[in-house]
């Protein structure tokens, strides 16, 4: 068994809606792997299914061979989770929290752990602080530290840094790429296109509970061609793809409006392949 | 088992609450309340079996104040936990069962079930009042907080907002004290309200609480109080274990 993760037809109903429809993926050790859609495209659902949060109404997932509905605890042994919500108790210390957590997986030794957890995600001063007292950037790292304090094999983020200025999301994006170094599996979810292109080695593309892409950020984008042309016209933005620079700027030249000539993004596959915008 | 993390994080949150003045107040309000209008004002005026109204509302007050509190902190604590702060889905992610899960929710439950029941019963001795302490008496407390705060349990995975809380709290747990022979004898309730309030546990708590004696009818009370400790247990369980969402 070479993947860490694999899911086969997977799939969850919630009453007359599907969620998740027939989802099939293989998921190498040591990959970063992103989940890109909009809101209700299915990553949640599919990182709450892989999380054992939510039994699947069909298929099957897998993770190092271990059936995520049959053997839920060896798959608990395996992951850490780092959910949407800031799920952390805020009456409590960065330290009770992330003690607690390594109890659950029962960790010894966890007070180096913690230590050395708090030094990486440079917390090491606030430990005997309440949570509640923390910013929003603090909170989103402890959260990241406390998924980590079981050493697991496969992290989880679920849209990591929603919500975060641009100064603290790329803190946290160093955070996510130093990961990636010590040799663990990363499942993102996003729906921010530069994280995704940043920190992805591959991505899949969710839209209303279907994949419909799944390749490198750079093949799905090369897939398109080289360049947009952006222009608006009567407070419609329109997008025209071409190939290479010079196409861009004979098209541009053409145009009446004022246009913006910039290269292909994740965001203009998703238009391309659904007709919508990613983000709103 | 691993239920120990579970059991300390809830500690660590009640340590941490009981540090406000206002909380111990709070918890203890009501019981308070009702010994000091009931106990000291109409207890004045009226006799029970013979004895002081005060001695026999105390131990009624007992079951009451252990039973709200054992449940109220369970109920609350999961239902917030589970729907808005979302620290109840840190369990399910987590390699424990569920029973580690029920186990350790309910300890912490019995404790604070438990820590009122020792504010009340100190109170009750520097108003002169008195209880019949002996093992069959701590074993119906005990027994009492563990019914409640399993029901706790069960109420905190059934509710689908804060106000499902509130409405299992109106139905169930504030007619059981007030009719399960808190403040007056099962006995003058009529006959068909009598005969459902004799199967329900606070009556047995009640029952055991005033007269501890070793005798076969109390036996029969310590028995379904543990059947209902072992039923709501178990319904707990299995609520957890099936737990997706």
């Amino acid at each position: 068994m070479n993947e860490m993760i694999v899911t086969d037809n997977l799939g969850k109903q919630y009453r007359d809606l599907v969620a998740l429809e027939g989802l099939s993926l293989q998921i190498p050790p040591g990959e970063i792997f992103g989940l890109l859609g909009p809101n209700g495209a299915g990553k949640t659902t599919t990182i709450k299914i892989l999380t054992t949060l939510a039994r699947p109404s069909w298929g099957t997932a897998r993770i190092h061979d271990f059936d995520v509905l049959r053997q839920p605890l060896q798959v608990k042994k395996l992951i850490g989770v780092c959910p949407q919500e800031i799920n952390l108790d805020r009456e409590l210390t960065a330290y009770e929290n992330l003690w607690i957590y390594g109890r659950l997986h029962r960790m010894t030794e966890l007070k180096a752990r913690i230590q050395e957890l708090l030094d990486f995600g440079d917390l090491s001063g606030r430990a005997d602080s309440l949570v509640r007292d923390f910013s929003g950037g603090m909170q989103r790292r402890l959260l990241i530290l406390r998924a980590l304090v079981s050493r697991p094999q496969v992290l989880f983020l679920d849209e990591p840094t929603v919500g975060l200025d641009p100064q603290v999301r790329r803190q946290l994006w160093n955070l996510i790429q130093e990961l990636k170094l010590g040799g663990i599996t990363i499942i993102l979810t996003t729906h921010y296109i530069e994280e995704a292109e940043m920190l992805c080695d591959r991505v899949g593309i969710l839209n209303r509970g279907r994949l419909i892409a799944l390749d490198t950020p750079q093949a799905l984008v090369a897939k398109l061609g080289g360049y947009v042309v952006e222009t608006l016209n009567g407070g419609r933005r329109q997008y025209l793809l071409v190939r290479d620079k010079e196409e861009a700027y004979s098209r541009a030249q053409m145009e009446p409006t004022e246009v913006i000539i910039r290269q292909v993004n994740l965001e203009d596959v998703f238009i391309q392949l659904t007709g919508e915008r990613l983000t709103n | 088992m691993n239920w120990f993390p579970i059991f300390y994080r809830e500690i660590l949150l009640f340590r941490r609450r009981l540090l406000r003045l206002g909380y111990v107040v709070s918890a203890l309000f009501s019981p308070m309340l009702y010994l000091l209008a009931f106990g000291l004002g109409l207890g004045k005026r009226v006799t029970i079996g013979g004895g002081s109204y005060l001695d026999y509302l105390l131990p009624g007050l007992l079951a009451m104040t252990s039973m709200t509190n054992s449940y109220n902190w369970i109920a609350t604590s999961m239902t917030v936990g589970r729907l808005h702060f979302r620290t109840f889905q840190v369990y399910i992610q987590s390699p424990v069962t569920a029973t580690d899960i029920v186990v350790g929710q309910i300890l912490a439950g019995m404790v604070r079930g438990i820590f009122a029941s020792v504010i009340l019963v100190s109170l009750g001795l520097v108003l002169g009042g008195g209880f019949h302490y002996n093992l069959l008496f701590i074993v119906a407390l005990l027994l009492n907080c563990l019914v409640f705060a399993a029901f706790g349990v069960i109420v905190g995975m059934k509710s689908r907002s804060h106000e499902d809380t509130a409405t299992f709290t109106n139905f169930f747990i504030m007619p059981m004290g007030f009719f399960c022979g808190t403040f007056f004898p099962v006995d003058e309730m009529p006959w068909l309200a009598r005969d459902i309030i004799k199967i329900l546990p606070l009556t047995h708590t009640n029952h055991l609480l005033r007269f501890p004696a070793w005798n076969l009818a109390n036996l029969g009370s310590l028995g379904l109080l543990i059947a209902y400790g072992v039923l709501c247990l178990t319904v707990a369980i299995v609520m957890v274990r099936r737990y997706s969402e």
